[in-house]
């Protein structure tokens, strides 16, 4: 992607008098790392950067704290937008809160970049595990072109890039203003690994999980990276009742996942960053894509595609199966 | 001081000597390196490459049930008796040194009796750092690479064996109940390979007057620039060695319930909330402010000490590039 025209299109999008802000990305503080920033005047704009290292949705500011996008003098700024950069994923997660009544589309102007996947930072971290000063990232023929410290390395993109950017099927955002570059296409979809999981008998995918969830710190960096878990008072917080302890036992692990698996299907875009942050390297994109997948095969549905569309879990239909309800 | 050798292959021998122990150490779980009891010997896994999280819990649990009731009105407290002599075996000197900033945390004016069980049965064998991690700056902060504080043993990776510092009576003791698989090390020193430890960490801060400058920036608008890109998870908090904060819960079913301690993060609003709805730390600007004050100022006026060992871990782990050497020094820069 053409950085120039990034930048180009950030600095008209400033010179629009209502808009306050833009929310891009920028060379993080060291070694492979992105950081999120947040524009305010054209001379700032610069510092805006895209690479396959930009793999945390910055849909997230736009709902952190329950409040709406402009949280100083809300008032006085009824008319103004804040200005967002969106990959393929992010613009469907946009497109999903905005069909739940999460953000008003008169807030946004969004700027849509055809992503060709993002990097897993945790195989590259492994792969180069010295590497304090920032790197440059490119793609090139299924390559990743790394410079670190002026000298470069080619690794296939296959070998790092992220396991959910490998089977994206939506790369390119699909509701945006102005599109920076061409359109891509996406991947058929493919389940493979689900099918696998959903073959085990009861016995061992209840082991499977019991191993996986045991290890949760119940450190929440999941649900706070995912754009989709906006709810102000999540139920993981609720006191009265109390619906999932405080204690971290594999018991009360298993009702944080599940419970955040359901409250997530149908609302789920699959950008994989929930299990790319854990610390503690829980495959929630398996869950994830188990949701996704029933979803699809039980009632025709896919996430965020159209912000037009009602969710999924807000609709009945007479010929709605029903055969899984016991 | 007294050193042995150690061959590599004989780590699990030496291990299995020490069976009156319950032994904690790195183990793999599934791709991540955690900290945990071991099951089995053959489990450890030093694996050099990752640091692993979380130690401070073989001393500080996730979940401390302090005592359990039931209707009839029986309460019955826990047996810190039973608290078995414990090994933390693969420490990082970073996470050894931590327990000597807790120490005076739990072991103040009112000393934690939970606490002082399990730090008073348990022997701390650290694994020296010949290859630092990307993010480490231990040695701006007090520790090393190499650093010995809090530890009873220090094992040093010298290709095939490892030679083993005794450091305490505690770790000469230990030593003593695998003496057939120790030999005296030669006089060579490690003086060497610690230095060139030293020499490989690549981030660094000056840390002079910190403490005085945060004095007179609690008001600054920095700390909202700086909190704007925090998603609010506990993730730094939780990986922190030196992190100690708690919540009191009581947990009850029909019949029964028991008051349990569980760790708590400053970075997750419910930790502020009052019953009456107020929350004084209402955002993530004050919240954030919170954990840099408590660590690096609060902690200093109250213990003389700042409340972080330079592990790097929430640095490593953050998801939004929260970089506290980076904020740290341009605290230092702000006027
Ligand atoms: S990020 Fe991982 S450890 Fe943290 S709450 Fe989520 S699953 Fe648990
Ligand atoms: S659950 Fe995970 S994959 Fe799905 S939208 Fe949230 S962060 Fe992305
Ligand atoms: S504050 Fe960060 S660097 Fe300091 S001890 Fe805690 S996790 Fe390590
Ligand atoms: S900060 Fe890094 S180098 Fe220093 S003791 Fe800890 S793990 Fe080792």
């Amino acid at each position: 992607m053409d950085i120039q025209k990034l930048r180009d299109e950030a600095k008209r999008a400033l010179g629009r008098k209502e808009i306050e802000y833009l929310i891009g990305y920028k060379k993080g503080s060291y070694g492979f790392r992105i950081s999120p920033c947040f524009i305010e005047t054209k001379e700032e704009v610069d510092q805006l950067t895209f690479s396959p290292l930009c793999s945390l949705s910055l849909v997230n500011y736009l709902t952190i704290e329950g409040k709406p996008l402009l949280p100083a003098d809300e008032k006085k700024s009824k008319a103004k937008k804040v200005a967002l950069l969106v990959r393929g994923c992010d613009s469907r997660a946009l497109n999903q809160i905005i069909a739940e009544g999460g953000i008003s589309p008169d807030q946004l102007y969004v700027i849509g970049i055809p992503c060709s996947g993002v990097i897993d930072l945790k195989k590259i971290e492994a792969r180069f595990p010295h590497t304090p000063d920032p790197v440059d990232v490119v793609e090139e023929n299924g390559n990743y072109i790394i410079t670190i410290n002026d000298q470069s390395h080619t690794v296939p993109v296959d070998e790092l890039k992220a396991e959910t950017c490998k089977t994206c099927q939506y790369p390119t955002p699909l509701t945006c203003k102005k599109l920076i570059g061409d359109k891509r296409a996406g991947n058929p979809p493919q389940y493979e690994d689900i099918q696998i999981l959903e073959a085990q008998p009861p016995e061992e995918k209840w082991q499977f999980w019991q191993n996986q969830f045991s290890r949760c710190i119940r450190c929440y960096a999941c649900r706070n990276s995912c754009p989709l878990c906006y709810c102000d008072g999540c139920i993981l917080e609720k006191l009265k009742p109390q619906w999932v302890k405080r204690s971290v036992d594999t018991n009360e692990n298993f009702m944080f996942h599940i419970t955040r698996a359901f409250h997530l299907a149908g609302r789920c875009i699959s950008c994989g960053e929930c299990e790319r942050v854990c610390p503690v390297d829980i495959p929630l994109m398996k869950l994830n894509r188990k949701m996704e997948k029933d979803v699809k095969e039980l009632f025709d549905f896919e996430a965020g595609l159209d912000p037009e569309v009602k969710p999924l879990l807000n609709t009945f239909a007479i010929e709605d199966p029903e055969d899984f309800i016991l | 001081m007294t050193t042995y050798t150690l061959p590599k292959d004989k780590l699990p021998e030496f291990l299995s000597a020490l069976s009156d122990y319950e032994i904690w150490a790195p183990v793999k779980k599934g791709p991540a390196t955690l900290f945990d009891r071991l099951d089995d010997l053959k489990d450890v896994d030093l694996d050099l490459e990752n640091q692993p999280v979380i130690s401070k819990k073989a001393i500080f649990p996730q979940n401390e049930p302090l005592f359990s009731y039931d209707r009839k009105g029986t309460v019955t407290e826990t047996d810190l008796n039973a608290v078995k002599n414990t090994i933390v075996f693969g420490i990082r000197p970073c996470d050894a040194r931590s327990f000597t900033l807790l120490d005076p945390v739990f072991e103040g004016d009112v000393p934690d009796p939970y606490y002082r069980a399990r730090r008073s049965k348990t022997a701390l064998l650290g694994i020296a750092c010949n290859d630092p991690f990307v993010n480490c700056f231990c040695t701006s902060i007090g520790g090393s690479p190499f650093g010995r504080e809090g530890l009873d043993l220090l094992f040093i990776d010298c290709g095939d064996l490892f030679t083993l510092e005794v450091i305490t009576e505690t770790g000469k003791e230990i030593t003593g109940k695998a003496s057939s698989l120790l030999s005296p090390a030669t006089a060579e020193s490690s003086e060497q390979i610690a230095q060139a430890a030293t020499d490989k960490i690549k981030r660094h801060i000056d840390l002079t007057g910190l403490p005085e400058k945060l004095a007179s920036l609690f008001e600054h608008p920095v700390w909202k620039e700086f909190a704007s890109k925090c998603i609010g998870c506990g993730i730094c908090t939780y990986s922190c060695p030196t992190c100690y904060c708690f919540d009191m819960q009581d947990e009850t079913t029909l019949k029964q319930g028991r008051r349990v301690r569980i760790w708590d993060s400053c970075m997750f609003p419910e930790y502020t909330l009052h019953a009456s709805g107020h929350n004084p730390r209402a955002t993530r600007t004050e919240r954030f402010r919170n954990r840099i004050y408590h660590k690096f100022k609060f902690n200093m006026d109250n213990f003389h000490s700042y409340s972080c060992v330079g592990c790097g871990r929430c640095i490593s782990l953050c998801p939004v590039n929260i970089d506290l050497i980076d904020y740290l020094s341009r605290v230092k820069e702000t006027e």
